[in-house]
């Protein structure tokens, strides 16, 4: 059998303390020693070339006790305990409860100082294969991610279809993107139309030409403020929903927006409701022959600046 | 090993956390577990195939996952999404050249592997079942190097598939089922497309990262083979641990691997030949290198006619697979030394040399059809 933990361990003259630790050899899976503390003088490691005789509670050893007490100290750095290594086989030779079963550390391992330097050696070599993709990954997201704007000039309608002043009146568009590797497809968008009062007018433009610039600052088009018709963006400011124009209870006909009930009046103003800005207001253009046009532009919905998406 | 902070010195904010999650889950027994590997006879650069594949097949998930940002698998844009990869998006081409490298790199290296192994004599009990794990694993890797072919769908990856598929159906009983499963009709389409795109970026990951898994569980329990040569008492006197000298052995050969992959995503980016369509034109159909061997024996005289067909393409390769299977238990000797095992090294080199002389005569084929 093998010795168990806090067996009393006894020399031929007398006891001398008791097993603390079992340390395993890991070619022949036997108990090789036996750690016993020396009531109190140290821990003796014990090869198992000196036991007699082992039962439950004694081990008996065929030397004196004052051999064992020459024996040098136990050096617990030279092991590591079973539950700390991978010895495949190991834990079924091990009837020894319940405490800590010791095999010894490879000769390789002892004192290594190194293993910090190697740790970081290691991290490094991550580094030098995931630095170098961090960029280039990073580009290859990107790519759609900031499409320059599209300023052309869009015909949505005659204004003869809209039949009242101060009035939302809804135009559908057609709108042709190329996106990557896909063939042109139209998508179907609409914008709203108020042919504005002269107040209405002034609400909206403050009495100041609204200039229309690109990325780089150049200005594409000033909507005139005496021009009586206005086009607002389809997409609510507050989180991008599509608004309408409806009757409301107190505030008679409004822009309405389903979504979290943000309300508008004929010049986009905002009545009541979550959003921060007013309606975004679009370059319009309208012909001799009543034929509108605008540049379909969509802003970043939630923010108090206009800020162009699209 | 313990990652006690020495005294004096507060914990900083990484230790606490480790030891918070720690003492829930035991890290550091777990950890040390993973680390304090015994390795019989010491770490060697020999052993490091097998944490490369690991590397490689993650890095082939990382750009797998990267390139389905813009691909689509069907059949009027596959070839125009992989041509806008390749020629529009910002190092598009990078990834996708590193992903066809990579499959290159893990087809070397589940032979080097595997040699290995063979050399090594490491399929021998008690090691038997992380061979055939090793064989699946073996064969899944193929798949992907199959599947993954005809995802850009242009001639090359057309025709190829379209004779692998051939030669499935030439499997008895179940060869044109096996057949019109995998094309999802009778000839190549927007079915296979599909088949081969969920088994390229489904089916197989998920096999692999099972399959992978249950090879190192039971390389775990097993426990490394060690060298051939030397005594226990000699091989103890040189065992180490799998940490550090093993892993910065095999971290070491990853980098290596990581770079020449990317020298020659570099040198030889992915070029794609012209949408696939069922009239090859100028093209000479060939599957990819590492499947030129097998491609090549098929033009043998002996392998004419549909009896050869079925022994060329079928029964060949299956027995090739069933010996493969049936090594641990056949070649029961625990003799490990390869210099010990003439048999077994005359079959290795005797296998090694025609796979050599096939893909080579494959490839001097290529002038005599232009």
């Amino acid at each position: 059998m093998q010795p168990q933990l806090k067996s009393k361990v006894r020399c031929t003259d007398r006891e001398v303390g008791e097993v603390t630790k079992v340390i395993m050899d890991p070619l022949s899976f036997e108990v090789s020693h036996l750690v016993v503390s020396m009531n109190g003088a140290g821990e003796r490691q014990v090869s198992m070339g000196s036991v007699q005789t082992v039962a439950d509670d004694l081990v008996q050893l065929r030397s004196s006790s004052s051999e064992i007490m020459a024996l040098p100290p136990f050096k617990r750095d030279d092991y590591v305990t079973l539950h700390e290594i991978e010895v495949p086989g190991l834990e079924k030779h091990v009837h020894v409860t319940p405490g800590e079963v010791l095999v010894p550390l490879p000769e390789l391992e002892r004192n290594v100082k190194r293993r910090k330097f190697f740790a970081n050696l290691t991290y490094v070599m991550g580094l030098f294969i995931g630095l170098p993709l961090v960029y280039p990954v990073l580009k290859y997201l990107m790519k759609p991610m900031y499409a320059p704007f599209d300023n052309g000039w869009l015909k949505i309608g005659n204004v003869g279809k809209v039949k009242a002043e101060d009035t939302g009146t809804q135009f559908k568009f057609i709108h042709k993107v190329k996106e990557a590797y896909l063939p042109e497809a139209e998508i179907e968008k609409n914008v709203w139309v108020v042919k504005a009062t002269p107040a209405v007018l002034e609400k909206v433009y403050q009495g100041k030409d609204l200039e229309f610039r690109d990325a780089t600052g150049k200005t594409i088009w000033t909507n005139k403020k005496d021009m009586p018709y206005i086009a607002f963006s389809g997409k609510c400011p507050h989180l991008g929903c599509g608004y309408k124009w409806r009757k409301h209870k107190v505030l008679g006909p409004v822009f309405l927006c389903p979504c979290h009930v943000s309300i508008y009046d004929a010049s986009g103003r905002v009545l009541e409701g979550p959003a921060p800005r007013p309606l975004d207001a679009l370059p319009i253009q309208v012909s001799a022959s009543g034929e509108v046009q605008i540049i379909d532009m969509e802003f970043k919905a939630g923010t108090k600046v206009q800020s162009r998406m699209v | 090993m313990s990652h006690t902070p020495s005294a004096g010195t507060q914990p900083t904010v990484v230790e606490k956390v480790f030891d918070f999650v720690d003492e829930r889950v035991g890290l550091k027994l777990l950890a040390a577990k993973m680390l304090n590997e015994s390795v019989p006879g010491g770490s060697r650069w020999a052993y490091v195939f097998g944490s490369i594949l690991l590397f490689i097949f993650i890095m082939q998930a990382v750009t797998g996952v990267l390139l389905m940002f813009y691909y689509v698998p069907t059949a009027d844009h596959a070839y125009a999404s992989t041509q806008y990869i390749l020629h529009d998006v910002d190092y598009g081409w990078f990834l996708l050249s590193y992903h066809f490298w990579g499959s290159t790199a893990m087809v070397v290296c589940v032979f080097a592997h595997m040699s290995q192994v063979f050399l090594w004599g490491a399929y021998k009990k008690p090691r038997e079942l992380i061979w055939l794990v090793g064989l699946l694993l073996f064969a899944l890797v193929m798949g992907f190097g199959f599947t993954g072919y005809l995802l850009p769908w242009d001639q090359r990856a057309y025709w190829a598939t379209t004779v692998g598929v051939e030669i499935m159906d030439k499997t008895p009983l179940i060869g044109d089922f096996l057949a019109r499963l995998l094309k999802g009709g009778a000839t190549p389409g927007q079915m296979t497309l599909s088949r081969f795109f969920v088994i390229h970026v489904m089916v197989l990951p998920a096999a692999l990262i099972a399959f992978a898994g249950l090879h190192l569980f039971l390389f775990r329990c097993a426990g490394p083979g060690g060298p051939f040569r030397g005594t226990p008492v000699e091989l103890k006197a040189k065992t180490d641990y799998f940490f550090p000298r093993q892993i910065w052995k095999d971290v070491v050969g990853m980098a290596v691997v990581f770079a020449c992959i990317c020298a020659l995503a570099f040198w030889e980016p992915v070029v794609l030949l012209d949408e696939a369509t069922p009239d090859p034109g100028d093209y000479h159909p060939e599957p990819e290198w590492y499947f030129l061997f097998l491609f090549q024996h098929l033009r043998l005289k002996m392998f004419s006619g549909e009896f050869g067909q079925f022994l060329g393409a079928i029964a060949f390769p299956s027995l090739l697979g069933a010996l493969l299977v049936a090594l641990p238990f056949i070649d029961r000797d625990s003799e490990r030394n390869i210099f010990k095992r003439p048999i077994a090294l005359t079959l290795w080199v005797m296998f090694m040399v025609s796979i050599l002389i096939f893909t080579v005569s494959a490839i001097i084929n290529r002038e005599f059809l232009d």
